[in-house]
């Protein structure tokens, strides 16, 4: 059976994978080498200054010739630069987190580029597909970083029944276990980034996907919910002082500054215990570091497998 | 019913506040503990009752109760 979905169309890629685009994470060489097998990678510019984002899209361009999307995080300061640059450069997908990407969507449409907004809530989704994007991703509370308050399981079937453009399932994805599932779901396709965290071509410091290799199941926690903007984290020294800071009921403004430079502590300079090592809780799963090819080929074939399987009668 | 009224009774419906706290100076999230999506559900849920449309620059300017109430008035 081909794993062909109509959102292999609309991106014009070979799978319904998409790299998610983590800040301090996703570079042009994981991004490039994710499209290069296959998939959609994604680089994450998170707060980066645009001249970063430039070096980065330049870079991504000398190493695919296939389509690759940037994440723009809606709350950066460069913004408004980084959405400028995207169209400049032709960026062909645009992937976007913590709000509504509306007053860019007609700029981006008239140079053809997807936007594709990462939604926690039917809401926002259908405020979305009014406003004109591509695609939603629905992300569930599984994932790593900031999330929302629903889970993957019941977001993403209520999503699909409120809109009628494609939708990506993101938060918990790992296999093609996952992938099934997800199609089964009503989506079009599945969005990862803790699985990519631990390819090879990721640049981040070798001390974090050592420590996800060896990561288990219960081994990330959600630090942040009384500030408002919660976030997964593996459980480390910051994740306890986190912890032991909101139980003692410290202000917000306390919190947030105890946060400050940590997500680039941990995935540049390698320190896991005082830095933020934002992880999904598929953290579990990965057993080892490989090339982003053999993670997308594994999705592929392991989905191709249950398909068969379930298509049998096989439960 | 009033605009005030109708607006009131969706705010109370959407938010799960008591009646008397919806008052015209009230502010959405400070006063009322909305967050952003509680925004967005409060703005759609305010679009179909007055089948009208509220764009996505006009509904950031939105941020109290009589904010929400002279947008409505001056569009109906």
């Amino acid at each position: 059976m081909k794993l062909r979905t109509k959102l292999c169309d609309l991106l014009e890629i070979e799978y319904p994978i998409l790299q998610g685009g983590m800040a301090w994470v996703s570079t042009a060489e994981l991004a490039a080498a994710v499209s290069e097998a296959g998939g959609l990678g994604i680089i994450g510019s998170g707060h980066a200054p645009t001249e970063w984002l430039e070096e980065q899209i330049k870079k991504a361009k000398v190493l695919t010739n296939k389509p690759f999307g940037v994440n723009v995080m809606l709350m950066s300061p460069f913004v408004e630069q980084n959405m400028e640059l995207i169209v400049r450069e032709r960026v062909p997908v645009v992937t976007t987190g913590a709000g509504n990407p509306g007053k860019f969507i007609p700029r981006l449409k008239e140079v053809g580029t997807k936007v594709i907004p990462v939604i926690p809530s039917v809401a926002l989704a259908q405020r979305m597909a009014r406003a004109g994007v591509d695609a939603v991703i629905a992300e569930g509370g599984e994932s790593g970083g900031h999330i929302g308050e629903l889970h993957t399981m019941p977001l993403v079937p209520q999503v699909v029944d409120a809109v009628d453009i494609p939708v990506i399932a993101a938060g918990g994805f790992f296999d093609g276990r996952g992938l099934v599932a997800a199609l089964a779901l009503g989506a079009q396709g599945i969005q990862m980034g803790t699985r990519f965290m631990c390819a090879t071509e990721c640049t981040i410091h070798d001390n974090v996907k050592q420590l996800l290799v060896k990561a288990k199941d219960r081994d990330t926690v959600v630090t942040g919910r009384t500030t408002g903007h919660p976030v997964r984290i593996i459980r480390n020294k910051l994740a306890k002082q986190f912890e032991e800071k909101e139980r003692q009921g410290a202000p917000v403004e306390e919190l947030e500054k105890l946060g400050v430079g940590r997500l680039r502590m941990a995935m540049v300079e390698g320190d896991i215990q005082e830095g933020s090592v934002m992880a999904g809780q598929v953290c579990g799963m990965i057993k080892r570091v490989e090339p982003a090819a053999e993670i997308i080929k594994d999705i592929v074939t392991g989905a191709e497998q249950v398909l068969s399987r379930l298509s049998k009668g096989e439960f | 019913m009033a605009t005030f009224d109708r607006i009131k009774a969706i705010i109370v419906d959407q938010l799960g506040v008591d009646e008397a706290d919806v008052t015209m100076d009230a502010s959405f999230v400070d006063d009322l503990g909305a967050d952003s999506l509680d925004i967005v559900e409060l703005v759609m849920a305010l679009e179909e009752e007055f089948g009208l449309e509220i764009p996505d620059e006009e509904a950031e300017k939105i941020r109290t109760v009589g904010d929400a109430v002279n947008f409505i008035q001056d569009r109906l």
